[in-house]
């Protein structure tokens, strides 16, 4: 059993609070990740699950047993740092058995070990290096290489892929998590990339300022956000958000245009609209569409329409594959009901009412 | 045209020449001169006939060395000063150290005011701290022959006891003394050289589940390797260089360093042995260059490579 549940965790830096109550619980076995932007608190929850960080209140258990004041080096925990923190005087091998060598495992033993981690990792021609002379990829994996050797229960990663190239990055993301199924170890990944949270992640934990703004399965949190926050962080590019008010399926934007957004919801103002870039579709017009075009980034594969309307209010529109827009040209959006999003004025998600829904079906 | 440009071209860049060569001629004129004490040093001490003036030897003799160890007390100087010196210097490592570490890594609001108070302990010229320190040397001395002779009644032990641990006229107060002047610079040496030494080693090492004792001894004390040699190296020669704590804080011919032994042996009235002087010099010097030979090794290791950027 090696769970982690975290009850209502808290974190004090002289006054300041960086961790504002969190309670988790995170499955055996399972990929976990947290997310979110830079400050929220990622590292200070990961260092005070690793013990490197006191708790200020609340109370941290894993597979069951309290850990509170538990030393890191009893708490049988690997951890991956974001600066590898390799030691610099020792070769790869001798950084990847180190954890092995405290425990007085027989030599032949920590060999061994050493060997299948480096097969793995791929390291083998660089057992006898010192970090000074590693790429920055091969170092990442010899820091790798030492968190599992020791084949822990629990290891956790704190922003492991951010110092190295995209490419890099897509080819450890799909490493990680091969490792991941191979040991099966319960894994606390942080970062505050989106796109890996969303690739890896079994259980994604979205911070934002101390708390938990959300959290669930990737697609879960990509199809049911609960909040403004969480609808803008998951998904690239973000959420659309426009303000206005609710007349009946009417949404009035401050520019006096009008969007059908289906039955269910209640009329009020000061509300927002969401919608994803992806759930809208361009109707190119001659005549006046009212959203004017700005910039077109095209990738390829998609495009990315930037407009804005007559009260400067801003959208962005995902076109499959290459579009023929240019800058200053006017265009008619086709909003599809049934994918909008409606949030009151503070962010929180406000919901059809589901007799509609039944009304609908 | 070409012609004239190349030609006046080529004549600065004679004169450029011509130029560099008078600079290197002068600086290895200067340099001579400046080495002058040392050759005639270093050419007297083999020198059967030495005497004050720089000359070529006609012979080459040890019988000044000789002399040195066996009709003086030219060992038991050599001794003194190392035992001394090299405690000294390994007990200011052990402070430096603990206290450079700690003053490293922490926050307190006191941190400042201390380095900076330490430093300034350093700033006062010594021969200004003689008589208070004199005094508590006293104070402390008093109670350790105190101490002593409680402990045993047999005046030959007494003796024996008081030497290694009186704080005036005995090996422990030296030692004391030379720990304490050196250890301002070692501290700060050390603390400086923490700063550089990321946090993040430790923690890794704790994750590793190392202990306290083992992180010291697997990852911190390897990786402050460069530090220690450097603070060594000054702390043992400016502990080695040292005249004015030996001179006031011994008397007996027993516990004479060689400083000391140097001096005395300059003083004597009969004819000056220059032979015996600078064959002296020449052993006094000696360790001082072995010192830092041996603390080069470590002082050009340098770790990097193992966090990022
Ligand atoms: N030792 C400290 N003393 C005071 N405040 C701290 C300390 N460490 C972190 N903080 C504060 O706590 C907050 C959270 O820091 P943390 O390092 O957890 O952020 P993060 O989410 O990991 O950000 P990043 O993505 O930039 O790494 C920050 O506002 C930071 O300023
Ligand atoms: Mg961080």
């Amino acid at each position: 059993m090696s769970n982690i549940e975290l009850i209502d965790i808290k974190k004090n830096y002289l006054g300041t609070e960086v961790v504002k109550g969190i309670s988790v619980t995170i499955e055996q076995g399972e990929f976990a990740v947290i997310v979110g932007p830079s400050g929220c608190g990622k590292s200070t929850l990961l260092r005070m699950i690793a013990g490197l960080e006191d708790i200020s209140s609340g109370e941290l258990r894993i597979g069951g047993k309290v850990m509170n004041h538990v030393s890191p080096d009893q708490r049988e925990i690997a951890m991956v740092f974001q600066s590898y923190a390799l030691y610099p005087h020792m070769t790869v091998e001798e950084n990847i058995g180190f954890a092995l060598t405290l425990k007085k495992v027989d030599k032949a033993e920590i060999k061994q070990r050493v060997k299948e981690a480096a097969e793995m990792l791929e390291l083998e021609h660089l057992l006898q290096r010192k970090p000074a002379a590693l790429s920055g990829g091969q170092r990442q994996r010899v820091a790798i290489g030492r968190a599992i050797v020791k084949r822990p229960k629990v290891i956790l990663f704190d922003e492991p892929l951010s110092n190295l190239d995209a490419k890099l990055r897509v080819q450890m993301r799909t490493e990680l998590m091969r490792l991941h199924r191979e040991f099966g170890s319960t894994v606390v990944y942080v970062t505050h990339d989106q796109v890996e949270a969303m690739t890896m992640a079994q259980k994604i934990i979205v911070l934002h300022n101390g708390y938990v703004s959300q959290l669930g399965k990737p697609m879960q949190l990509y199809r049911e956000p609960e909040n403004t926050f969480v609808a803008q962080f998951i998904g690239v590019p973000k959420m659309n958000l426009l303000r206005g008010k609710l007349q009946g399926s009417n949404f009035y934007l401050q520019s006096g245009q009008v969007v059908d957004i289906g039955n269910g919801f209640t009329s009020g103002n000061d509300l927002q609209l969401g919608i994803r870039p992806e759930h809208l579709k361009l109707q190119a017009t001659g005549a006046q569409g009212g959203w004017t075009v700005d910039v077109v980034e095209r990738l390829g594969v998609e495009s990315f329409v930037h407009l804005h309307n007559a009260t400067m209010e801003q959208l962005v529109v995902r076109v499959e594959g290459d579009c023929e827009l240019a800058a200053d040209m006017q265009v008619n959006l086709q909003i599809d009901a049934a994918s909008c999003y409606l949030f009151d004025d503070k962010g929180q998600r406000l919901l059809r009412k589901p007799v509609i829904e039944q009304a609908a079906g | 045209m070409v012609a004239v440009v190349r030609s006046s071209f080529e004549d600065v860049t004679v004169t450029h020449h011509a130029s560099q060569r008078r600079a290197y001629l002068t600086l290895v004129l200067i340099s001579l001169f400046c080495m002058m004490p040392f050759f005639w040093v270093v050419l007297a001490a083999f020198d059967p006939k030495a005497s004050q003036f720089l000359q070529i030897p006609q012979g080459v003799t040890l019988d000044h060395f000789k002399n040195i160890f066996a009709n003086e007390s030219g060992m038991r100087w050599v001794l003194n000063s190392v035992v001394i010196v090299g405690s000294a210097t390994i007990l200011t490592l052990i402070f430096a150290g603990f206290g450079g570490y700690a003053l490293s890594r922490t926050q307190a609001w006191w941190k400042r005011p201390l380095l900076y108070g330490i430093i300034l302990v350093r700033i006062v010229p010594p021969p200004a701290l003689i008589v208070p320190v004199y005094k508590v040397m006293l104070f402390l001395n008093d109670w350790v022959n105190g101490l002593i002779n409680q402990f045993t009644a047999d005046v030959e032990q007494q003796q024996m006891l008081s030497r290694m641990f009186s704080f005036i006229d005995g090996y422990l107060g030296l030692i004391l003394i030379h720990c304490a002047m050196q250890l301002p610079l070692a501290i700060w040496i050390m603390k400086t050289f923490f700063d550089a030494i990321p946090k993040d080693y430790e923690e890794a090492a704790a994750l590793d589940g190392a202990s306290q004792w083992q992180t010291v001894r697997h990852v911190l004390l390897p990786l402050a390797l460069p530090g220690f040699a450097a603070a060594g190296l000054f702390a043992f020669i400016n502990a080695w260089g040292d005249f004015l704590m030996p001179l006031m804080f011994t008397s007996s011919p027993e516990l004479q360093t060689l400083p000391l032994g140097m001096f005395r042996a300059f003083l004597r009235v009969d004819a000056i042995d220059y032979g015996f002087l600078t064959a002296l010099a020449v052993i006094y010097t000696l360790p001082a260059v072995i010192a830092f030979a041996f603390a080069r090794k470590f002082l050009t290791q340098t770790f990097s490579g193992g966090v990022k950027g």
